[in-house]
């Protein structure tokens, strides 16, 4: 399985120099997909990516499926023998949709979804009257998040939205930022990283409906789970956002469509086929 | 030689002469509309003929659609259709298929002629009228001849065992894909992106691909248009699509043109990289015209997602479930490509869906009518879903066309206000009346294959607002009969730039009619879709329409 890696974040908030460091940190090849709508070759060319490993996307058909793009890009990939992929989302981008491909095309694993947001530019766009809410998504959408040109009242703004970043002093590697085999590494505290040899880690990644009843009864029953965080989507077609750990368990709906993507933190061994009684 | 045409009545859509009974052509040409009196100082010293085939009939101006796709079409067609609703097309209707036991009936008895060389694809399975789809009940029917069933939605498909053999899908391959169901043959959204992957070397081979335009024509022609505009050329393959309409449709028998708009955004990277240099390059495609396709000075920008999936851009309140809607590039990047193509000239042609998305057009036209005024600047906006009184007020002030897809009343408004977005904005989608009443150009068009391509239909839509239960949606937004005719005549001629030679009835225009069987303008409106096209005359030249 090729990990795929997201990096969203509207126009202009640094993703490609942000590929571009993630780039010449890496050892192994790595393939870039470019996934904008305007000078598409001018942003593809920004990327130093030596081989011809990065390859730019153009925007299919917008009423159905039929130029499959991204879908054709990520078999050429698989043909490349890269140690992993990076997507870059086009500015005005809905992360978590590009985010299915991780969890749906076959030979691929999500990584996880990391934001990149300009302080300096954050109040305007959030404010903007034709793209408050995609900017919003993007950040709510992020496993993590990158905040580089910022003051503090910028980190104030981020807090207010329950967001998990990390500011560019902060990063020691870019890499730690994403792969972390195929755990988004912010779904959990530096702390609990640093704790990771006693605990595990799995993920649940399914298109069948979860009782949200049944799922919080079992995750009080197991208590060899830590934590778990992630999506579900419930019978009546709703998917909801979790978060739990030792002292709560806390549902709260979300208005992304999204197939179950859940990461448990556990001490034990976790048989996911021991879950069967979650699903309605 | 000159060959009058006598009829029952001719609608001219000409305000100055609106009713006539013979219409005089030479060659490609209209002389002159009037009566066989009225015309004899052109009768009298010229060889001519009266030709009475059409003297229990009404003329109107060959139809227009101003905007549809021809290549999608060509993907579409050449696959055998199963459907809910009854399809009308010139090789037969589709009739409708409405129960599990009928559509495997109607399977198995089509099975026998693959559709794409060895595989047999079909298109409108529908769940609720057809029931659940998997590999084991393809399998009952037939595993080994490969069958794909393509759901009406386009967003799922299903095969049978013949069918995932011949294509190479193993259930190693798609082993934890979320959205592939490999033991019930099913892919869904991203999962069908896999299959249709899969499936493209057939889906868009040439040949099919050329079989599916080949059908097209005809469709046209039944539809009974004689222009049409293929509103984003550069979909798929810019040069695919340009060459094989090239090949079909200029002939002596093709009875329509094609007006061909470029998709700016997509000819980005055929042109070299930048936005500069894709207009460099569409600014020579007139180069390549002939007479029957045509590039202009126009182009095609895109702002919001599209309506039938749900993502157009909406202003307050947005959904009722609370979801985004989705942009195809962001608002700078639409205003750079806008200023760049308007700077240069061009008539500039929006697909905008929800009242957001038309907002961002609107800012910026407005935005750009400040740098650079221009008058009569063709500036479209195209489908035209949701949107407010207050930006039909605005849009009117600015000098914007209006091509709207009246057809989402009929489909989506009853949906679009029980779960969408709520009664109120749901009936006043394609706020067509509000149009006509502020003095906007506006047409209407089928974006073929979103709707049927037939203009009588979207005009009996914008008409009567009646939608698939029967209820009227905001009657106050219908048109009359005589707007309506406006709307895929005239007004779509405008559209299209094309209006000092075709649209209307008149002396000094081609000769394109489109021959009907009832007075559109006459019998109840309720009625409208229903009459019968007899022929259609294009550049002077008539093309019955044969009855199977
Ligand atoms: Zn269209």
């Amino acid at each position: 399985m090729i990990p795929l890696t997201i990096i969203s974040g509207y126009l202009g908030s640094g993703k490609t120099t942000l590929i571009n460091q993630l780039l010449r940190e890496a050892k192994n090849p790595i393939g870039v997909l470019v996934n904008d709508f305007g000078d598409l070759q001018v942003d593809a060319k920004l990327i130093e990516n030596k081989d011809s490993l990065t390859l730019s996307l153009t925007n299919g058909c917008v009423c159905c499926n039929l130029n499959e793009d991204l879908g054709s890009s990520l078999e050429q990939m698989k043909e490349k023998d890269v140690e992993a992929v990076v997507i870059e989302a086009s500015g005005v981008a809905l992360p978590i949709k590009l985010a299915n491909y991780g969890l749906t095309w076959p030979g691929y694993s999500l990584s996880g979804i990391l934001s990149v947001v300009q302080g300096e530019s954050l109040i305007n766009l959030l404010s903007d009257k034709f793209v408050s809410k995609t900017v919003r998504a993007q950040i709510e959408q992020a496993d993590q998040i990158l905040l580089n040109r910022f003051q503090d009242k910028d980190k104030e703004i981020l807090s207010r939205l329950n967001a998990d970043y990390i500011t560019e002093k902060e990063v020691k590697s870019y890499w730690d930022l994403i792969f972390e085999e195929i755990t988004p590494v912010n779904c959990f505290t530096e702390q609990e990283l640093d704790q990771h040899s006693t605990f595990q880690s799995s993920v649940l990644s399914t298109d069948k409906v979860i009782n949200r009843n049944r799922l919080e009864r079992y995750l009080i029953k197991n208590s060899s789970i830590e934590r778990a965080k992630g999506w579900i989507r419930d019978e009546g077609g709703k998917t909801w956002l979790l978060q739990m750990n030792k002292s709560e368990c806390n549902f709260s709906i979300s208005s992304y469509e999204t197939n179950t993507r859940l990461v448990f933190i556990h001490t034990q061994d976790l048989d996911l086929n021991s879950l069967d009684p979650i699903y309605s | 030689m000159i060959k009058v045409y006598k009829a029952k009545s001719i609608i001219t859509m000409n305000p100055s002469l609106p009713r006539t009974e013979a219409v005089a052509v030479r060659d490609s040409l209209i002389l002159e509309t009037g009566s066989l009196d009225s015309m004899k100082p052109w009768l009298e010293n010229n060889d001519y003929e009266i030709d009475e085939q059409f003297r229990d009939s009404i003329i109107v101006p060959g139809l227009i659609d101003p905007h549809l796709h021809p290549s999608m079409a060509a993907v579409l067609l050449p696959t055998f259709f199963i459907t809910a609703m009854e399809w009308r097309f010139p090789w037969g209707d589709t009739p409708a298929t409405t129960s599990p036991e009928d559509y495997d009936k109607r399977l198995k008895e089509a099975l026998t002629n693959p559709t794409h060389k060895d595989i047999f694809i079909t298109w409108g399975h529908h769940d609720l009228w057809h029931g659940p789809m998997s590999r084991s009940r393809l399998n009952k029917i037939e595993s080994n001849k490969p069958i794909v069933v393509w759901n009406r939605s386009f967003h799922e498909l299903c095969m049978n065992d013949g069918a995932l053999d011949y294509l190479g899908i193993t259930e190693d391959d798609v082993k934890g894909a979320s959205q592939i169901d490999f033991e019930r043959g099913r892919f869904f959204e991203l999962g069908l992106g896999y299959a249709v992957q899969k499936l493209n070397p057939y889906i868009l081979d040439p040949e099919i691909f050329k079989e599916g335009l080949l059908k097209l024509k005809e469709v046209v022609h039944f539809g009974g248009q004689t222009t049409i505009a293929d509103m984003a050329v550069g979909l798929f393959n810019f040069d695919n699509e340009f060459d094989t309409q090239l090949e079909l449709y200029e002939n002596e028998d093709n009875p329509f043109r094609v007006e061909l708009i470029a998709h700016a955004t997509a000819l980005i990277q055929y042109a070299g990289g930048s936005n500069l240099e894709a207009e460099k390059l569409i600014a020579k495609l007139p180069e390549r015209n002939t007479h029957k396709l045509n590039f202009r000075k126009r182009v095609k920008l895109f702002t919001d997602g599209a309506f039938f999936a749900q993502v157009a851009q909406l202003m307050e309140p947005g959904y009722i479930d609370g979801h985004e809607g989705e942009w195809l590039s962001t608002p700078e990047q639409f205003e750079e490509v806008a200023r760049i193509y308007w700077n240069q000239g061009y008539a500039i042609h929006v697909h905008v869906t929800g009242d957001l998305g038309l907002e961002l057009a609107l800012d910026t036209l407005e935005k750009l009518q400040f740098e650079k005024p221009r008058f009569n600047h063709g500036f479209t906006l195209e489908h035209f879903g949701l949107s407010t009184p207050e930006q039909v007020y605005r849009l009117s002030k600015l000098g914007a066309n209006v091509s709207a897809n009246a057809y989402y009343v009929h489909e989506l408004s009853d949906l679009y206000a029980n779960h969408t977005v709520g009664s109120e904005r749901a009936s006043s989608m394609s706020r067509i009346g509000s149009c006509f009443r502020e003095g906007v150009t506006t047409g209407l068009h089928s974006d073929f294959t979103m709707a049927p391509a037939q203009p009588l239909m979207s005009m009996w839509v914008a008409v009567n607002r009646v939608n698939e239960k029967g209820n009227v949606m905001s009657p106050e937004e219908r048109i009359t009969p005589q707007q309506g005719l406006e709307a895929i005549t005239i007004n779509a001629a405008r559209i299209l730039g094309l209006d000092h030679e075709i649209g209307t009835v008149r002396a000094g225009k081609k000769a394109d009619f489109t021959v009907l069987n009832k007075d559109p303008l006459e019998i109840d409106p309720m009625e409208i879709k229903d009459i019968e096209i007899i022929a259609t005359v294009f550049e002077g030249k008539v093309f019955p329409i044969n009855k199977k």
